[in-house]
């Protein structure tokens, strides 16, 4: 019966087949608060499903449940692949699973019943925290212990990132969640803004983008069969990434009475964050470049591919807003919604599944079951978060332009309607992917009579 | 440059921990959560309605800071770090769906606050808040009552200010409907009484101002201008039916300025919120014109005093005759 918590790599392959349940949860929680946002009688009198409580239960099953879950589950197989060994404890990584989807569990059944501590990103009450913690330094010391036992002498770069993303959200997540205050898990003052947003920007900061890039680095030469460009820029990318990123979530409360010489430093460290984001994304272009044909016809490669193409959209986009002038006009609507989405669906969300798809053949030894419905997942997503940036965006500036201008929000309301509309049209293509892709990999994974295995692998190949 | 386990592990953590104290560490050492000039602590209700605030996400709508750059409600009081002293959790909020509470304490009435947790529609018509009437009535009370603290000492000025206006106002609608009318316009500025709306009312007027009345007011004023729209069981005094005002013209004519006044600065202690912070001039002036012609079949418009027309104006006659004088009973 516990046979399957000892089968090699069935843990990284639980991860990611969460992660993908997951991402159909928050698809359809952000579908229903994209309705509310238009009509907001829809469905009315059900407590469970109020902006207000259902808005968190999106934010966080994307964030923690589908984009984190699935990352690591494709680091949990390239981590002992890259090192060749095994995992040092398959059970462990399961004991990982277990508390980590606990708390993800914790946003649909708790937060709608109004069991949240409502900070924004820290929203899991202290039980779930106590439990994500559990999951992570579970993970810490099988990743240790694996890199302990490792026969590959070298530690290649996506082994740096997927440790030093646990190591850091094991520091991170219990001072930015304030875990000493089991009852608010907030900071009695002004200062909780600096706690919130200190884990508030380092959870996409120090958790899904180490992960990410982790993944993206062992995707992309991999499918492009060729050596990674350079080691130095590699080095650079995760020592600036580390030093900077802490510092920028002062950002979010830039124009709050919070001291001069932290806005400065967010500002300063915000713009820095170019560096990096510029660094690892040369780094994966000139290591694909000349072999750009095989990235686009591998539908995983493409996605992951997109995913540095967003990454780099957003990590422009985020220092341009994080300058005090720009953001009196973008802060506070719905230009920062549409960032945050590119950031977490766009960077985190296509990264993840690139890797899921490239990473599950390897773990399940069964070819994909359709690489077309990769292709669809990946034009259904690319079509409705390319239409929210854009639909988002717009609908920011004339908030932000005409609130400049003197009016109210209230005035602004009926004003930005269409955009409204626009976005939860759009969001239906987002959904539909997220159901595509679990449906492809329930397809991938069911049991099967061999000849049917036989004949996707001739079709793969 | 090798990346060994130590390396890794030890740099990662190093760097991490030395960056950390510069953003929060240093902060905790230095911040000091002195309460500013407005503070005042919450009651026991009070901190039960913040409790709920915080447990339904109406922070993911509503921000608590006000800034430099603000001119919406509250702006009067940009955000200082004593205001949030000892709250937990204070969230100031990233979002503006809804508009900024921090001031918002007296903002409107009690009984408006109420009309509006239960279905924000009935007292704002364009609001995409969710309705919160599964709460429980204690509930929704808390909630009010958290929002009118917010603001701390000022936002206690403000609601001692509505508590006094309503009583009076609730005797004033005591006493009939036409004693009522009386008060209501004995508390209009003399120069405004007798002051005809500047606008004409043509027909594209008239549209705007219809739209701005579906957009602002027909809730509590109902479609019909008798006062009987969905908010009206909440209020007390209830929404003024509209087309009573015929028989109260300021010398058989002047009704214009009133309405302004009125829209313009809301009547406080009653659930009429004041407008001057959504509408301008002309839109004002628009829905007066609309108010007037449709609920009361007469509009001052145009008529004298008036000074040179302004640039815009076509050659507009006023159309409507002013009621026929009653005999005083």
């Amino acid at each position: 019966m516990a046979d399957f918590i000892h089968k090699p790599q069935s843990a990284a392959l639980a991860f990611m087949v969460a992660g993908a349940v997951w991402f159909v949860v928050g698809a359809v929680y952000g579908m229903f608060s994209a309705i509310h946002l238009v009509a907001p009688e829809f469905l009315p009198h059900v407590a469970a499903l109020v902006f207000g409580r259902e808005r968190p239960v999106h934010i966080n099953t994307m964030l923690y449940g589908f984009t984190g879950t699935m990352l690591i589950g494709s680091g949990l197989y390239y981590l002992p692949a890259l090192l060749r060994t095994r995992l040092w404890s398959e059970p462990l990584a399961w004991v990982a699973f277990l508390f980590w989807n606990l708390t993800v569990l914790s946003g649909p059944v708790g937060f709608a019943f109004g069991l949240t501590q409502g900070r924004e990103y820290n929203e899991y009450v202290w039980l779930a925290d106590v439990s994500l913690v559990i999951a992570v330094a579970c993970l810490i010391v099988d990743t240790g212990l694996t890199i302990a036992q490792r026969r590959e002498p070298q530690l290649y770069v996506s082994v740096w990132y997927f440790m030093a993303a646990l190591l850091w959200t094991a520091c991170n997540y219990p001072l930015g969640n304030v875990m000493w205050h089991p009852s608010t898990g907030a900071m009695p003052g002004l200062i909780d803004s600096l706690f919130l947003w200190f884990w508030g920007h380092n959870l996409p900061g120090l958790l899904i983008t180490p992960l990410a890039t982790g993944a993206a680095y062992y995707v992309i030469p991999r499918v492009t069969r060729t050596p990674l460009n350079s080691h130095t820029l590699s080095l650079l990318g995760f020592w600036f990434l580390i030093a900077l990123y802490s510092h920028i979530g002062g950002h979010h409360v830039l124009q709050s009475p919070i001291p001069n010489w932290l806005k400065t430093v967010s500002v300063v460290d915000s713009i820095s964050m170019i560096l990096p984001v510029s660094i690892v994304v040369i780094n994966l272009w000139l290591t694909a470049r000349g072999f750009g044909g095989r990235v686009w016809s591998d539908p995983s490669a493409r996605l992951v591919m997109g995913g540095i193409v967003w990454y780099i959209i957003t990590c422009i986009q985020g220092p341009l807003q994080s300058l005090p002038f720009l953001q009196r006009v973008t802060h506070f609507n719905n230009w920062t919604v549409g960032h945050a989405h590119i950031a977490m669906l766009g960077f985190g969300g296509y990264i993840a599944l690139g890797a899921m798809w490239h990473v599950l053949p390897l773990v399940s030894g069964r070819p994909v079951y359709s690489q077309k419905l990769v292709n669809l997942q990946f034009g259904l997503i690319t079509l409705g978060l390319t239409g929210f940036f854009l639909v988002l965006t717009m609908a920011g500036l004339v908030q932000g332009s005409a609130w400049h201008n003197g009016e109210t929000v209230l005035r602004v309301l009926p004003e930005i309607a269409p955009f409204m509309v626009l976005r939860a049209a759009l969001g239906i293509f987002i959904l539909t992917g997220s159901l595509v892709g679990l449906f492809n990999l329930y397809m991938t994974l069911r049991p099967v009579p061999e000849p049917e295995l036989l004949r996707r692998a001739e079709e793969a190949a | 440059m090798k990346m060994t386990p130590a390396v890794l592990i030890v740099g990662a953590l190093m760097v991490f921990w030395a960056s950390t104290f510069i953003i929060v560490g240093l902060p905790s050492m230095t911040m000091k959560d002195y309460p500013s000039d407005i503070w005042r602590p919450l009651s026991p209700l009070e901190r039960e309605g913040h409790r709920l605030y915080v447990r339904n996400g109406c922070s993911y709508c509503h921000s608590q800071f006000i800034r430099v750059s603000d001119w919406d409600i509250g702006a009067e009081r940009i955000a200082r770090a004593g205001d949030y002293a000892g709250i937990e959790p204070a969230i100031l909020g990233s979002e503006r769906t809804g508009p900024d509470l921090s001031q918002e304490g007296g903002e409107h009435s009690d009984d408006w606050n109420i009309a509006h947790f239960t279905n924000p529609r009935y007292t704002t018509p364009v609001s995409v808040m969710p309705a919160w009437d599964f709460l429980t009535v204690r509930e929704i009370q808390a909630l009010a009552a958290y929002v009118q603290a917010l603001g701390g000492k000022d936002a206690d000025l403000r609601h001692k200010r509505q508590r006094d206006w309503k009583r009076q106002a609730q005797v004033a609608y005591a006493g009939g409907v036409d004693r009522n009318i009386e008060w209501l316009h004995a508390q209009v500025p003399e120069v405004w009484r007798r002051m005809p709306n500047p606008y004409p009312a043509t027909q594209a007027a008239l549209q705007r101002g219809k739209r701005i009345y579906q957009q602002l007011c027909i809730n509590c004023h109902s479609p019909i201008g008798d006062g009987n729209g969905p908010a009206q069981p909440f209020l007390g005094p209830p929404p003024l039916n509209f087309t009573i005002l015929r028989r109260h013209l300021v010398e058989n004519r002047y009704i214009g300025g009133i309405f302004y006044y009125q829209i313009m600065n809301g009547i406080t202690g009653t659930a009429m919120p004041y407008f001057k912070k959504h509408l301008e001039s002309e839109k004002i002036w628009d829905l007066a014109n609309y108010l007037a012609v449709s609920f009361l079949g007469y509009t001052d418009a145009n008529t004298e005093p008036r000074g040179i027309d302004a640039s815009y104006e076509g050659n507009w006659q006023n159309p409507y005759p002013p009621p026929a004088v009653q005999e005083s009973p």
